[in-house]
């Protein structure tokens, strides 16, 4: 570790984001899971650090039902999956933290560091994308809430500005019959990144709504997919078709590390075609 | 990955020279009360400064666990954590398992199915299954798999590992009724 930096804790929001505005080159602590990481490789170096876990709004975690799903920057991801209520009602998000690294990093780590580091291959981005979350983001000027669609803007890039927090993420309510699932394939069982992640969705209305992370530089919402699905009966006669037609809307990386670009085609075509079987099995019940 | 930071040994602490702050908690039961480096990492605020030496450093990126503590009733890679956010916390370490000079039951366990070999990993290991236990009291292999699939084990294939966790927890529900 080279850098010398002021730690600063601060107990409500209005201190932190003073010292935000302030201080240029911080970086913001939550769960500190890839902050940690990039200061021990020195390839961050930073002046000041913002721990936000003693801020309220941050510790918030509720579910209410007909409003939806709050989580808070502060809440360490297994919060969220040892919820019965929430696994209930959100399973794909619980799947998706079910997958990520080990135990004792979800510990650890939070649902906002997740979405804020933004690596195309971030496991909660796919489930949050079909789910229309909401991200609330303070500045000394207020909240605002960006949609999750337009939330990634690059790899490792987000709308955050420098001055700004992110406080959390909100999920709307669904209806009685809505039921969702999270798929990943990774080289190994357990701590590795996904090569492909795939939340599909199907609401009480039938409409089925898909998203991928890891096949293209952001998470991806397939809005086209979808649309054509629409049009289409939903049976499992769809699978084969699904398994050809979600190829058209990725664009994995040529070079990647962890699996080629025609491996990444063809095992998204695999998962989207049982995840659709799955979630029309489940509906049958 | 080693020798990445500019040719000091990542397993080296270095004094980052900052002002100390005072930093307070709860180790095994002890009221610890001390000034820290704020670059220090929990694990090495351990091992240096407080001279308990369970706690591993293996890969100091989270992936391994052996340097896996209990803090807050939560297991937690020591090497991610910062010593100044451990202000006011609990932790546990491998230290703490056994009382009064005798070995818990987990430890016995550990030792009568030959659960380790170079020794490395145990204290990790030893702490994962610990929270595991306290989780879930009657483990199934899946829950024990699940419950250390954050620590590394280079030696055993962790068939004794599951063993000893198993017999552990029969041997918990019967003896601490």
């Amino acid at each position: 570790m080279l850098s010398k930096y002021d730690y600063f804790k601060p107990d409500t929001l209005e201190k932190a984001l003073e010292y935000l505005e302030k201080n240029s080159e911080t970086r913001i602590l939550a769960g500190g899971t890839d902050l940690m990481l990039l200061l021990r490789k020195d390839a961050v170096s930073c002046e000041h650090i913002l721990d936000i876990k003693d801020i309220p709004e941050t510790k918030i975690l509720s579910y209410t039902p007909k409003v939806g799903l709050f989580i808070g920057a502060s809440i360490p991801v297994n919060r969220i999956a040892e919820d019965d209520v929430i696994r209930g009602v959100y399973p794909a998000l619980c799947q998706a933290i079910d997958g990520l690294a080990s135990f004792q990093i979800r510990n650890r780590a939070t649902l906002v560091g997740n979405i804020c580091h933004a690596s195309p291959g971030a496991d909660t981005s796919a489930p949050l994308l079909v789910y229309n979350a909401k991200v609330h983001i303070a500045s000394i000027e207020g909240v605002r809430i960006v949609d999750i669609a337009n939330f990634f803007t690059g790899v490792k890039k987000t709308t955050v500005k420098e001055n700004e927090i992110v406080i959390g993420v909100s999920l709307p309510d669904v209806e009685q019959g809505d039921n969702s699932i999270y798929l990943r394939k990774a080289r190994i069982k357990g701590h590795d990144l996904c090569n492909v992640g795939l939340a599909m969705r199907l609401t009480s209305k039938k409409e089925m709504y898909v998203a991928m992370a890891a096949v293209a530089p952001i998470p991806l919402r397939l809005t086209e997919l979808e649309k054509t699905i629409g049009t289409k009966e939903l049976t499992s006669e769809l699978g084969p078709w699904i398994q050809e037609e979600i190829k058209k809307y990725m664009d994995p990386r040529r070079n990647s590390v962890r699996s080629s670009r025609e491996y990444r085609f063809h095992i998204a075509g695999v998962l989207a075609k049982r995840g659709l079987l799955n979630l029309l099995e489940k509906e049958a019940k | 990955m080693c020798n990445q930071n500019g040719g000091n040994n990542c397993f080296e602490y270095v004094d980052s020279q900052m002002p100390r702050v005072p930093l307070q908690l709860v180790v095994n039961g002890e009221k610890v009360i001390e000034f820290v480096d704020p670059a220090m990492t929990l694990l090495n605020f351990l091992r240096i400064q407080l001279k308990l030496f369970g706690a591993k450093e293996g890969c100091g990126e989270g992936e391994c666990g052996a340097c896996t503590i209990i803090m807050d009733g939560h297991t937690v890679n020591s090497c991610l954590v910062l010593a100044v956010e451990a202000q006011d916390s609990e932790i546990t370490t491998v230290e703490g398992l056994s009382k009064n000079g005798e070995l818990s039951i987990l430890q016995q366990e550990f030792i009568n199915n030959d659960a380790l070999q170079c020794g490395f990993c145990t204290p990790g290991m030893l702490m994962s299954a610990r929270n595991l236990l306290d989780r879930h009291p009657e483990p199934t292999v899946e829950q024990i798999k699940e419950g250390i699939a954050g620590n590394f084990c280079r030696c055993t294939g962790y068939q004794s590992i599951i063993d000893a966790v198993i017999s552990a927890a029969k041997r918990e529900r019967e003896e601490l009724i």
